[in-house]
């Protein structure tokens, strides 16, 4: 009944929007439908809160192969179903919550664009798409759902189709991720096959479904003489996730999609879509199971992307793209938190930044809305016309710096302190660890960097830009909301009955609720530190509207410039695709025309040449053709019958 | 049973096909109603085909109807018709594009009876292939599926259709005589006097290794060149770019089926022995055509040329799903060809329209034509994306289930089919983001008008069932299994 709602604004919107007057209704049934989602939503999360450890599991058969003797004993059948379960119900908040209150703030963000019937259709097919990949009861149907949720999201960041940077964000997003998409395929095939033809007849290939509670120790079972096959399909996983969440080596393409309208990035890149690779990788772990290599690879691609991501939102002058960067960067503690065991501990901080980050975002939109500018060097002094928006913007960059008591702190600080216990146990883990708390550092000076180049000072830097004013309720609402939930979301995890959602097989997980022993809270005071040094920097070099300049020959220019141009692996990305992939495609080409082709040309010349000789044959009379035509045959069937089966011999015998 | 709904379906469009080229300008409403007819013949086909499902390994079910024809003491040919799933879900394919074409070129002004009357004959001849259970009366359906589509190249097609549609003949013809070859060697190893399907998958499969492969090998090329298979794959291009959009949509979507449908029922279940000697041949030429046609696609500029090659891909991915040898392997190359027959129809469709609306399809030199034809653009953006295989549209089970099936047969080979994908995917977007993304280019400076009704109408026929059983495939999975599919490993 959930993805219902929106699905019919889909169908609705998209048949008939064009004829409704500047698609405000569309807008406003697109409004309705995720508001209807999101008041079953919390349903669903209040029931499961009221019965710990309960899920319900509903499918149906999508395509079914009855059995046969050979490769498919238990025959094939897969099922499209739905699981509601504590962790659905916890991503169902999150996606219906935040879908409400940015399609609300859509209303009065896109009121001047056109094309707004698409905008709401696509945006419905998203919300659509995403609760029914969050409700999936097998790793087809997520599958199914991540591909969509993909196409949507190409859609949307494409929204400004005739800007050519959009259209090529656009695309580059969706070959990135289908990088990641087509591992994540190999992935499934594996644990696939492995189901389906080593699986008793109770397993996977009969049942139909995989994210099936008691299934994690079944498939050790199945797969416990081969670990080998278990880690490589987790590794085909993890890449898939990568893609999705934009992590190293994948992440170039979240960035250039802040193309899309601002409150797309808020729904999609921030609080739902680039998540769905973190859960992804949290029903890999609690349903399937990594293997300890695996798990070294999660830590250090989480742990890393932290780091690596929050060095490029140091520099960058553009509002949303050090937005974008930091959930890059964040998205990367989540997948740390998976590495190091606490796949809950991940979706907690998924619950909390959810938050934060479409505060953060939909409060620079009401900045660029306001003053129509992405550019943070032209703006300035904006706390005074825009108060509210500037409060918003500074309690979201709080909880993403982990002040405390802001939702950032709890769940960053429980990943933090969940790491350093499993580096304990894995030394291998220790650099990719430190590298995260480094990032704690950088964290709060970029947001901060933003924040004082945004709002502090006495004006707006660039004069010519208009006068600064704060949207309508419709924008204000929502902000007011999602502030109180960045404040409030991190506290849920001291509310006994929230903790039956982090809990998902009703049994106690290790930090949740956090327990402070002595090593924690010595933790705890490293991490606000770091955030404070950090927002102290840039209050040094940014603050009350100061510009900071380096000096010319600085040897931080190099390194600046470094950042500038994110390491280069976007050029670098792009040289692959054009230079090489590309001109072997032009190769081949060549080939194709005139080397294949060509062949078939000089045939054509010899058997002309022969038959200018043969020019007496041509009599023009049909029973003479036909003549040869049987002629021919009987030449074609003598061969065959005289030296076909030495060639079949020589290959090899039968 | 009871009822010959095959011969009568054959008797329709026969009937209609003559009386089209007699009824001149009329000839579209003949064409219309005998479509019409043809869809709910096979609508009546698929309710018999519901009905109870048939024991493992029988072979060709539903309602056959057997006449002698040529009855000598040495040879006995019948008109043997019979049709099971895979035929059934082929004939669906038939309809839908027959009845997408008709209307899709409602308008075609030059000489519309012969035009009409040709287009009904391939439908004819395709029916004919897909239930023919006889050696002759296969060949001969498969030879009269040739020549309308050589006359609608040859006579409707562009600039150099004399060259492209003598070549489609050439090529294919050669591939069909090598074909008939092949089967006739098997008739005469089997110690058959008769040349019916029944008497042939009775005794061929247990002949010799060395028979079963030769002829597999005369099987492969005649069938291989169809699909096509690189390196025989040069006449498609060439036959696309130049064929009128209703002729390509019929090459693409139907003629390209043949081949695999003939590779299955008269290739793989009658030497089945010979298909497994030789499967590395064929694991190799698949993989060949999938890369080969994806990375040429990706450098082509006209965009016929471009769907062009990445049917070889799909037809690629075909092969592939024989190859594996299982029975989820067939089911998905049967759902594939279904899939790939829709979608490339439709993609053919919309290049056409392309070309009608702008005068030319170079990507190169068009771009941002959403605003000013948004109809074509959506559809140009449905074709693409059920091309590349997105979920819930129909490519997607069919391909999962054939890489599934790569996988479990050779493992991590799989990775090749799979990385392609990426590419393909390239190239659609590729030529989304010239054709509907940015500032307009190119575009005739009145601007465009969007489509006209009978090219949406022909377009929104195949739109149905890529949506239809791409959310549903359990519709047609469910037909395709009541088939030698069954007991197959």
């Amino acid at each position: 009944m959930v993805p219902l709602a929106p699905a019919l604004a889909f169908v609705s919107i998209s048949f008939v929007g064009r004829r409704w007057p500047k698609g405000e209704w569309g807008g406003w049934i697109a409004v309705v439908a995720a508001g209807f989602s999101m008041v079953v939503s919390v349903l669903i999360a209040l029931g499961e809160m009221g019965a710990p450890g309960t899920y319900t599991d509903v499918s149906y058969t999508w395509f079914n192969l009855p059995g046969s003797p050979g490769a498919f004993p238990n025959g094939f059948r897969l099922v499209i179903g739905t699981l509601v379960d504590p962790i659905s119900a916890l991503m169902l908040l999150v996606v219906t919550v935040v879908g409400f209150l940015v399609m609300l703030y859509s209303i009065g963000y896109m009121h001047h664009d056109r094309g707004l019937p698409r905008y709401y259709a696509e945006l419905s097919l998203f919300l659509t798409a995403m609760i029914g990949l969050v409700l999936s009861d097998n790793l087809l149907e997520f599958f199914l759902f991540w591909e969509l949720v993909g196409v949507c999201s190409y859609f949307l960041i494409g929204f400004y189709y005739e800007k050519p940077s959009a259209a090529s964000a656009a695309k580059e997003a969706f070959i990135v991720t289908r990088v990641g998409d087509v591992l994540f395929l190999a992935g499934i095939f594996v644990y696939f096959a492995t189901y389906a033809t080593s699986g008793p007849a109770g397993g996977w290939a009969a049942n139909g479904f995989l994210f099936a509670y008691g299934n994690a120790p079944f498939l050790a079972g199945v797969l416990g003489g081969n670990s080998f096959l278990l880690t490589v399909a987790g590794l085909f996983i993890v890449a898939g996730a990568a893609g999705k969440s934009a992590q190293f080596p994948l992440h170039v393409w979240l960035p250039d999609a802040m193309e899309g309208p601002t409150t797309v990035s808020a729904l999609i890149h921030a609080a739902t879509m680039v998540a769905a690779g973190v859960y992804l990788l949290a029903v890999t772990s609690l349903f399937l199971g990594f293997t300890s290599l695996d798990l070294l690879v999660i830590v250090a691609i989480g742990g890393f992307t932290t780091f690596f991501a929050a060095t490029m939102a140091v520099v960058n002058p553009d509002i949303k793209r050090v937005i974008a960067y930091s959930t890059i960067s964040q998205l990367g503690y989540m997948v740390l938190a998976i590495g190091v065991g606490g796949a809950m501990l991940g979706l907690f901080h998924l619950f909390t930044h959810a938050f934060f980050k479409a505060l953060l975002f939909l409060a620079a939109g009401s900045v660029i809305h306001a003053i129509g500018t992405q550019d943070l060097f032209k703006m300035g002094g904006l706390r005074k016309t825009m108060r509210l928006t500037s409060a918003a913007f500074l309690v979201g960059g709080l909880a993403l710096a982990g002040i405390p008591p802001f939702g950032g702190f709890w769940s960053k600080d429980d990943i933090l302190s969940a790491a350093v216990q499993a580096a304990e146990a894995h030394a291998a883990y220790w650099p990719f660890v430190v590298l995260a708390f480094a990032a704690v550092y950088l964290t709060a000076y970029y947001i901060f960097r933003v924040w004082f180049l945004t709002f502090s000072g006495d004006a707006v830097r660039d004069p010519s830009l208009p006068a600064a004013h704060e949207g309508g309720w419709v924008m204000q609402v929502p902000l007011i909301a999602l502030s109180v939930f960045a404040v409030v979301a991190g506290l849920f995890v001291f509310v006994p009955s929230f903790q039956t959602l982090l809990q998902p097989f009703g049994v106690a997980v290790a930090g949740i609720p956090p327990t402070y022993t002595s090593t924690d809270l010595a933790l705890s005071a490293i991490s606000v530190v770091l955030a404070g040094a950090g927002i102290a920097t840039a209050y040094a070099l940014w603050g009350g509207g100061r510009v900071y300049e380096l000096a010319p020959r600085s040897a931080a220019r190099p390194i600046r410039q470094l950042l500038l141009e994110r390491y280069y692996f976007k050029a670098a990305y792009d040289a692959i695709g054009r230079r090489g992939i590309y001109t072997l495609a032009r190769v081949a080409d060549f080939v194709d025309r005139y080397v294949i082709d060509g062949t078939v040309h000089g045939l054509e010349r010899a058997m002309g040449a022969v038959s200018d000789r043969l020019r007496r044959a041509q009599t023009g009379v049909v029973s003479d053709y036909a003549a040869y035509v049987v002629a021919g045959l009987l030449f074609v069937f003598v061969v065959l019958l005289l030296v076909g089966p030495y060639v079949v011999n020589a290959w090899g015998g039968g | 049973m009871g009822i010959p709904i095959l011969s009568i379906t054959l008797a329709s469009l026969a009937v209609g096909a003559a009386a089209s080229f007699v009824a001149g300008s009329r000839a579209r409403w003949v064409a219309l109603a005998t479509a019409l007819v043809f869809v709910a013949e096979t609508a009546a086909m698929f309710l018999g085909a519901w009905g109870p499902a048939l024991a493992p390994g029988q072979v060709p079910v539903g309602d056959a109807e057997t006449y002698r024809w040529i009855s000598l003491p040495w040879l006995q040919v019948n008109y043997a018709l019979g049709v099971d799933g895979i035929s059934l879900v082929l004939i669906l394919l038939t309809a839908f594009l027959g009845l997408a074409t008709i209307v899709y070129s409602w308008n075609e002004s030059h000489r519309p009876g012969p035009w009409f009357g040709l287009i009904l004959l391939t439908l004819l001849g395709s029916v004919g292939v897909f239930s023919a259970l006889d050696v002759l009366l296969f060949f001969l359906f498969w030879e009269a599926v040739l020549v309308p589509m050589f006359f609608i190249i040859g006579y409707w097609g562009g600039p150099r259709r004399r060259y492209a549609a003598l070549k489609f003949f050439i090529y294919t013809h050669v591939a069909s005589v090598v074909m008939l070859v092949g089967l006739l060697v098997l008739v005469f190893y089997s110690g058959s006097t008769s040349l019916d399907y029944s008497a042939l998958v009775a005794r061929a499969p247990a002949l010799p290794i060395v028979t079963q492969s030769v002829v597999f090998l005369a099987l492969l090329f005649g069938f291989g060149v169809k699909f096509p298979v690189v390196p025989f794959h040069t006449w498609l291009p060439d036959a696309h770019v130049e064929a009128p959009t209703g002729g390509s949509v019929l090459l693409a979507g139907l003629l390209l089926k043949l081949g695999g449908y003939g590779l299955i029922r008269w290739g793989i279940l009658l030497v089945p022995g010979g298909f497994l000697h030789l499967d590395p041949i064929v694991y190799v030429l698949a993989f060949l055509s999938i890369a080969w046609g994806s990375v040429v696609a990706l450098a082509q500029r006209d965009m016929k040329r471009l769907v062009a090659y990445s049917s070889i891909n799909h037809m690629g991915i075909v092969l592939l799903a024989i190859a594996v040898h299982s029975s989820l392997g067939l089911l998905a190359a049967v759902l594939l060809m279904f899939a790939h027959g829709v979608v490339s129809g439709l993609l053919f469709m919309v290049s056409g329209s392309v070309h009608h609306t702008f005068g030319t399809r170079d990507l190169a030199s068009l771009g941002g034509i959403t605003p000013g034809t948004p109809f074509l653009a959506t559809m140009i953006m449905i074709g693409s994306l059920a091309s590349l295989g997105l979920p819930a549209l129909v490519s997607f089970p069919a391909e999962f289930g054939a890489l599934l099936a790569t996988y479990v047969a050779v493992s991590y080979w799989v990775l090749i089919p799979l990385l392609i994908l990426v590419v393909t995917a390239a190239f659609y977007l590729w030529m989304m983001q010239r054709l509907l993304f940015g500032p307009p280019r190119g575009l005739p400076a009145e601007g465009a008008h969007d489509l006209p009704f009978f090219e949406r109408a022909g377009m929104a026929v195949l739109v149905v069932p890529i949506v239809l059983f791409g959310i549903l495939p359990g519709l047609l999975v469910t037909v395709i299994a009541n088939s030698p599919i069954r007991g197959y490993p």
